[in-house]
């Protein structure tokens, strides 16, 4: 590489954190994948590595489905915010 | 023999007596299809993600268990008839990493259970959280 990075190294943060299991039940955790309107965030993005976005993505689409994190936030939903669930 | 975890949630019209009779239906049936309870969890009423049934609210409640990989089926045919219950989700423990973690989920479910002194804030934030809908259903009816 002769060009210089222009922007800075990403790294994965659950490496670093050594995660081994992630647990659906705790949103609070999840948070960090996931935007504002809680899709889940891209890899290219956050900077995870394959193996925990795959670990992530599989954990968030369980949360979903326990209706521990919403499918999708319309304007509507905006205002009853889930927010507090998560704090 | 194989571990799995089992989250229900119950309906939220239900008084706290009736929750913890659907609740004790919901073991009878896993432990009727040969599955042994290794811990409980009941997180509580909370606030959904979004409504379910046009319902608000649930009462969560998490079951940590082992059982023949062949009942799941039956076990998740008898939720799906049981009507107190809003929605449940199954969840495998397979692999080496997955089985460990489940060990220390028992682990913390039962020592949560055994000492809930030690753990001053949660017990206080539980009366909260089934109050709340009591009120509510004053308010309703």
């Amino acid at each position: 590489m002769s060009e210089k990075r222009k922007y800075k190294k990403r790294y994965c943060k659950y490496c670093e954190a050594k995660v081994d299991f992630m647990d659906y039940k705790e949103v609070a955790s999840l948070r960090f994948s996931l935007s504002e309107r809680y899709k889940i965030m891209p890899r290219r993005l956050t900077g995870n590595c394959k193996r925990h976005q795959d670990m992530i993505t599989v954990v968030i689409k369980r949360a979903r489905a326990a209706a521990l994190v919403p499918y999708t936030v319309t304007r509507k939903q905006v205002v009853t915010a889930p927010f507090e669930n998560l704090r | 023999m194989r571990h799995y975890e089992n989250l229900v949630i119950v309906k939220p019209t239900f008084t706290a007596e009736e929750i913890q009779a659907s609740i004790k239906a919901v073991e009878e049936i896993i432990t009727s299809n040969g599955g042994e309870i290794a811990a409980t969890n009941a997180m509580g009423m909370r606030k959904l993600a979004y409504p379910i049934n046009k319902n608000e609210r649930g009462y969560y409640h998490v079951i940590y268990y082992s059982v023949a990989p062949a009942a799941i089926v039956e076990i998740e045919r008898r939720f799906r008839i049981n009507e107190d219950l809003l929605r449940f989700v199954t969840i495998k423990y397979d692999t080496n990493r997955e089985i460990k973690a489940w060990n220390t989920f028992v682990e913390k479910a039962n020592k949560a259970v055994e000492v809930p002194k030690a753990e001053a804030p949660v017990t206080e934030e539980a009366p909260v959280t089934e109050e709340a809908p009591k009120t509510e259903e004053a308010v309703a009816e």
